[in-house]
């Protein structure tokens, strides 16, 4: 049985994920970066929600999200974990 | 085997969206006598002495010969592209100074109209400003650009650069500019493999019959006339908190779609090939996000299209599920990079093929009409050459058919509203109608 991820680990990936989509440099993205400061339109977001449910398995598109869980890698992270673990 | 031809200096391949931008504007050229031109105009605050503005624009013209390229094709393997100069000789991006009394507003949006209606001269000129100094201070500059060179958010990305010129910093962004593309002759099979998939996608979603408007006759004597609207910073942020809610992720772009679509329905009703569907075809920026100077020049955009049921246009509500659909569908089976890469394919084609090839399966009509949808401004400067930047605009003229666009684009928070439109396709009376409906529907 695999181990259930842990929010920190979610973060880690979901870092590596933004960066390869963004096509940025790595170590460019910490938990704490705004994804409105990285030019998040409505594309950019629903590819990255695409890669999110590759990824983890989750389908935020499905589930929803508010604004506020895009205020940063670390708030997004918190909702992909709370759908994770209900 | 692979064949691929090594850098050059003093030609640029064409991408695929290149040459499908370089077709639009034969489309354009050859409907209204003008190209695929825009204007971005930017509000300041004071005189701006055009002697300040000339000299920057020589420096970056001395420092960018690609703005003076034209459109060449290769002998050997016929692939488009962009011939630089070695130096731009004598030639200049053209500046043309007006000044009104004060109370001249009108006159003065008429001017810009005219100017961004104005042909471009020759194969080699692809920018222009005009200058107009009103009696109260305030200055407007408008950048006529040719798209074959630059794309909206790159217009907005050079005004920029007239800026950071002025403060000196000129070489440093220079630096990483890219000017260079490769032939990409390569990845044939990729290539192919991706034509599939955005043939595949245009056979689901093209209606047989699609709602469009008849263009006017006369089409060569015709101008394009805009219609703005401005949502203040809390009008775009409750706009965008609105749209999250409807769409259930915030996401803009199908809600802003969707409000077109509703908005514009009267508009096409008694103007318009009849028919079952719209469609309405997006046009998106591509670009990396921090990517504003490497991707100055050239186009780098891509494109989405959406249809939606004659019965379900009079309603947001109905709408907005079926736009959203399809939009998670065309992002999951990659329909923006697919078509950049198959247009690769189409590049051998010249542009009067290109345009007879695009039109066929939608019978000529091509779409009801054309949406843009820009992230954040490029231009983030608070001053322009040293004088307040207080507003950006846009005034695109969309290719016919359909001659008809809406372009959303923000300025410091704020969202701009833009109905392009060629005269005869709308009347000025159902153009501001169909704006005063969508403003309405995004507040």
């Amino acid at each position: 049985m695999t181990e259930p991820l842990t929010i920190e680990a979610i973060q880690q990936r979901l870092c590596e994920e933004i960066q390869t989509l963004l096509s940025l440099k790595s170590g460019s993205i910490t938990p704490e970066t705004s994804l409105q400061s990285l030019g998040m339109d409505s594309l950019r977001l629903v590819s990255l929600l695409i890669v999110i449910e590759k990824v983890f398995g989750i389908s935020l598109i499905k589930t929803g999200l508010t604004r506020q869980s895009l205020a940063s890698v670390r708030s997004l992270a918190a909702a992909i974990h709370a759908g994770l673990h209900p | 085997m692979k064949l691929s031809l090594p850098y050059s200096h003093n030609r640029r391949y064409l991408t695929g969206i290149d040459w499908a931008i370089g077709t639009l504007d034969y489309v354009t050229r050859q409907a209204t006598g003008v190209g695929n031109l825009s204007q971005v105009v930017l509000e300041l605050e004071g005189s701006l002495s055009p002697d300040r503005l000339r000299g920057v624009l020589a420096q970056i013209s001395d420092r960018f010969p690609l703005i003076h390229g034209r459109v060449a094709r290769d002998r050997l393997n016929l692939a488009p592209y962009w011939k630089i100069p070695r130096s731009r000789a004598n030639a200049d991006i053209p500046l043309k100074v007006v000044d009104l009394p004060a109370d001249a507003n009108l006159a003065a949006a008429e001017l810009f109209v005219r100017h961004v209606n104005t042909p471009l001269r020759g194969e080699t000129q692809h920018l222009r400003f005009l200058l107009v100094r009103l009696g109260d201070g305030k200055s407007r500059l408008g950048l006529v650009f040719d798209h074959k060179l630059l794309d909206a958010y790159g217009a907005e990305a050079f005004l920029q650069l007239i800026d950071e010129t002025w403060h000196g910093r000129l070489e440093t962004i220079a630096a990483g500019v890219n000017v260079t593309e490769a032939a990409h002759l390569d990845r044939w099979t990729m290539r192919l493999a991706r034509g599939r998939t955005i043939n595949r996608f245009r056979l689901e979603l093209s209606p047989r019959d699609v709602i469009a408007p008849v263009l006017p006759p006369r089409c060569r004597s015709r101008a394009y006339r805009f219609v703005h609207a401005t949502l203040s910073p809390d009008q775009a942020d409750r706009f965008e908190q609105l749209a999250g809610e409807e769409a259930g992720v915030p996401i803009l772009l199908p809600s802003a779609i969707a409000r077109s679509i509703v908005a514009m329905r009267p508009a096409l009703a008694g103007a318009a090939w009849p028919g079952t569907q719209y469609l309405v075809a997006v046009s998106v920026d591509a670009r990396p996000a921090d990517q504003k100077w490497q991707h100055l020049f050239f186009n780098h955009l891509s494109f989405l299209a959406f249809s939606a049921p004659l019965e379900s246009a009079g309603s947001v509500e109905q709408l907005l599920p079926v736009l959203s659909r399809q939009f998670v569908q065309q992002m999951r089976d990659g329909v923006p990079s697919a078509l950049q890469e198959a247009s690769m394919l189409m590049r051998i084609c010249p542009y009067g093929l290109g345009s007879r090839l695009a039109r066929i399966p939608f019978k000529g009509r091509m779409c009801s009409f054309y949406f843009a949808c820009l992230r954040n401004s490029a231009f983030t400067a608070e001053t322009f050459l040293g004088l307040g930047a207080v507003d950006l605009i846009h005034t695109p003229r969309v290719p016919p058919p359909p001659g008809v666009g809406i372009c959303l684009t923000s300025f410091r928070g704020q969202i701009k509203v833009v109905l392009s439109y060629l005269e005869g396709v709308l009347d000025d009376r159902s153009a501001q109608q169909v704006m005063r409906r969508l403003k309405s529907r995004l507040i």
